[in-house]
């Protein structure tokens, strides 16, 4: 009695069931019924290397009854290929599921070899944008995004727009500036030899060095913000000084009570530990993170003022 | 009421929103979807029974001084840097906050017994519980680890051994249950007739290495399994057909040193059409290309910055960011910028102190230099202890429930900030076409002097855990002994 059993399109296959390796097995999970038939047909269709319509329907059956099981979605995904499937209609069950299986990741995986056969990404961010809309940080639909703009060129087709919203709605939102990155860089880190990004194009560089120190300005003391600027900073092999000005806005030595950042704190301490004869004074800025700004990481600062080599500075 | 906290934060309001939002959470998680699974024995919200603080109206009013409150726990510290602008990620780092000073500063015990240093101790007896529980049958809404069972085997039998239980009478139920999940051409899967997947392999083959069972694995199979999981890019995929990331190469490389697999690779290898000839070959540029402009290490190229292993990389860089992980003020560690702490990361973020440290070129006198050891005790012995006399196992943060994925790493990142692990540079890294580096780790207890300062007793104290391979240092050497003559 069961679902496949009773149904003579399955009466073909004998079914394979589990093998739990003993009397005792460890952490043995107490399947319902109709996991349990669903996954011994699966068995002996995988054995047979079996790729048929039905197997479209068992794996969306056992899909539905475990979104995470990683051999069901590869299974699918061959089978979908092997039969030359409508793979619209596969996108269309897959927003669905998505919506419902918001942190299951298989699923992300699963389009990416849909919409790359398809070999159109019509639709695709709109989707992606309601994702967003309910986790603005999930990690598996960023990764998504990217292969998107990667796969189908989208270095221009309104991502920078998009991250500009999303940092709009909440500055400190990281997966946002770190897509803004791949955007503005992606191209280039990717083929090496393009002149462009932050690295080959001073019109590009500027424009984002703006956009990190307006966002700065919002929220000084956001991770983000400073990571982006530094990192631009490092990527494109800047001297420091020339942010020093900005950042000794928030981070001034002259007014160790006012500091408005501890991360403008720390990248005040770098700056003065390539200025040369500033050593004393990285030191000083060191001493301000260790002893009141940011107490937590104490050994670590004092980790980078050793690496100064110079004597102790009194506080 | 201490000064330092406010009006609204009185834990009494704490505690109702606790107990408001225990929630039966969705299985699957960020955790690549083995986190957040409901335990067998769980804690429920009428298990409180009324009080709002269990235990606590037991105890005597404490009469003594409170011991001093850590300069990052401080008010002057807590108030720094007030911002204007609320947004979705202020909003939930502030309720986090909110959640944690309570424990963090001793104004609410959860009725734990406390040590010399009056921090709660480590509750070796529950958590012990709490992981024996996680091998009894599981209820049918369980099927959501149907894919990743091998995970709990592991998780279960390294925590245990981490607080120094005897997991010998696990051995033979652990080899039966293993033995229908390795498929004849290499790899496990997580369950019977399951593809063979890396994550599952990976958890499968350190269970077994705990259990001192690792005759059970078909090394030469798993090696031409390996094979097909190389890419011509010098990455590794989680199964064959499946995504290629930074956790395969992590898991694929563990699996080889702990096998004494040959890094040669085998004849029918796809890489080797891209000309590869070794499981190592491109593999230090791809995960360079992992490494993104802020420093840390993404899932794949270009992807955002994720906890992960140090390695042909910017290391000043990694460093600053691995730094800026621990979170002010739960002393913690994060994942990522901007986002919330979290007690798995006191492994996959604490881990990597000794490692970053042997790659440093003007390293400290140790690892323990680096960061803030006491910070991540506090923060896992008064936030992430399960509370009510009989609970156990170890979570996220308050808010969330206790599970074997965030007891294992607890208890590993007690283990990373209570020892010293050094890494011996003079001895050899690779031998006869083997990757012998992950077995030159040693490790030193802490002094008398470094468990005031960390504030632990000696019953706080956990096993050595492998800093690599995340599971006791006798098991790695063992494992090592055991493949040493490389016959596959
Ligand atoms: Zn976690």
């Amino acid at each position: 009695m069961g679902r496949y059993s009773d149904d003579p399109a399955w009466a073909d296959i004998i079914p394979l069931p589990t093998d739990e390796g003993g009397p005792n097995p460890l952490a043995a999970i107490a399947y319902d019924d109709e996991y349990a038939e669903a996954m011994s047909y699966l068995r002996a269709v995988m054995a047979a290397n079996e790729f048929s319509p039905r197997i479209l329907d068992l794996t969306e059956d056992l899909i539905d009854m475990n979104p995470a099981h990683y051999t069901v979605w590869l299974y699918r995904a061959q089978c979908l290929f092997a039969l030359k499937s409508d793979l619209h209609a596969e996108l269309a069950w897959l927003n669905a599921t998505a919506l419902e299986h918001q942190k299951n990741y298989q699923i992300w995986h699963h389009r990416m070899l849909v919409v790359d056969v398809l070999d159109s990404c019509e639709g695709e961010r709109e989707f992606v944008s309601r994702m967003f809309e309910l986790d603005a940080k999930n990690y598996h639909v960023w990764s998504y995004r990217q292969w998107l703009v990667r796969r189908f060129g989208l270095w221009e087709q309104g991502e920078l727009e998009f991250t500009r919203d999303l940092i709009e709605k909440d500055v400190r939102n990281n997966s946002a500036w770190n897509h803004r990155w791949y955007v503005v860089n992606g191209r280039e880190e990717r083929e090496e030899g393009e002149a462009g990004g932050v690295v080959g194009d001073a019109a590009v560089r500027e424009r984002e060095m703006e956009f990190a120190m307006q966002a700065i300005e919002k929220a000084p003391q956001n991770q983000s913000s400073w990571g982006y600027l530094r990192g631009i900073v490092r990527k494109a092999g800047l001297p420091l000084q020339g942010c020093k000005a900005f950042v000794q806005r928030f981070a001034s030595l002259e007014q160790p009570d006012e500091v408005r950042s501890s991360y403008a704190l720390d990248f005040m301490a770098e700056i003065l530990a390539e200025e040369k004869g500033s050593e004393q004074q990285a030191a000083l800025a060191l001493d301000m993170l260790a002893q009141k700004y940011d107490p937590v990481r104490r050994n670590y600062w004092e980790y980078r003022k050793g690496l100064l080599g110079v004597d102790a500075v009194a506080a | 009421m201490s000064p330092l906290v406010r009006k609204d934060d009185d834990p009494r309001n704490t505690l109702e929103e606790l107990l408001q939002q225990s929630r039966i959470e969705e299985l699957t998680s960020e955790h690549d979807g083995y986190e957040d699974v409901e335990p067998a024995h769980s804690s429920t919200a009428h298990d409180f029974n009324g009080h709002p603080f269990p235990g606590n109206h037991l105890q005597p009013a404490r009469t003594q001084a409170k011991p001093p409150l850590p300069p990052w726990l401080q008010a002057a510290t807590l108030g720094l840097f007030h911002e204007d602008l609320t947004t979705t990620t202020t909003q939930a780092q502030a309720k986090v906050t909110k959640e944690c000073l309570p424990h963090l500063t001793g104004q609410d015990t959860s009725g734990f017994e406390l040590n010399s240093h009056g921090l709660p101790h480590l509750r070796r007896t529950q958590h012990a519980a709490f992981l024996h529980a996680q091998f009894e049958p599981l209820p049918a809404p369980y099927v959501a680890i149907d894919a990743s069972r091998p995970w709990f085997f592991y998780w279960v039998l390294s925590g245990l051994s981490a607080l120094g239980e005897d997991i010998n009478p696990y051995r033979e139920p652990l080899i039966a249950t293993v033995r229908p999940l390795q498929n004849p051409t290499g790899g496990f899967g997580g369950g019977h007739g399951q593809l063979s997947h890396c994550a599952c392999s990976y958890a499968t083959i350190l269970a077994l290495t705990i259990a001192d069972a690792l005759h059970v694995v078909d090394r030469r199979a798993t090696w031409h399994w390996l094979g097909t999981l190389k890419q011509p890019d010098g990455g590794f995929r989680m199964a064959i057909g499946a995504e290629e990331d930074i956790r395969g190469a992590y898991c694929a490389m563990t699996m080889l040193t702990l096998l004494n697999l040959p890094l040669e690779l085998p004849p029918d290898s796809l890489a080797r059409t891209a000309g590869l000839t070794r499981f190592t070959d491109k593999l230090g540029e791809w995960i360079s290309h992992c490494q993104t402009y802020e420093g840390g290490i993404a899932g794949a190229p270009t992807n955002e910055a994720h906890g992960a292993i140090p390695r042909y990389l910017d290391v000043p860089a990694l460093l600053a960011w691995l730094a800026a992980r621990q979170t002010q003020p739960e002393g913690g560690f994060q994942g990522r910028q901007e986002k919330l702490v979290d007690a798995c990361y006191s492994h996959w973020v604490g881990g990597c102190w000794a490692l970053i440290t042997a790659a440093l070129q003007q390293p400290p006198r140790n690892s323990a230099a680096l960061w803030n050891r006491a910070a991540l005790v506090r923060y896992l012995l008064t936030c992430c202890q399960q509370p009510g006399k009989k609970k156990g196992g170890m979570r996220d943060k308050p808010s969330t429930r206790p599970d074997a994925y965030h007891t294992l790493y607890s208890l590993a990142g007690l283990s990373h900030a209570q020892n010293v692990f050094t890494y011996n540079a003079r001895a050899p890294t690779t031998g006869e076409g083997r990757s012998l580096a992950a077995f030159n780790w040693a490790a030193r207890g802490p002094s008398k002097e470094e468990m005031r300062e960390l504030g632990v007793d000696e019953e706080d104290l956990v096993n050595f855990v492998h800093p690599v391979f995340v599971i006791p240092m006798a098991a790695v050497e063992r494992a090592r002994q055991e493949f040493e003559d490389g016959t596959l």
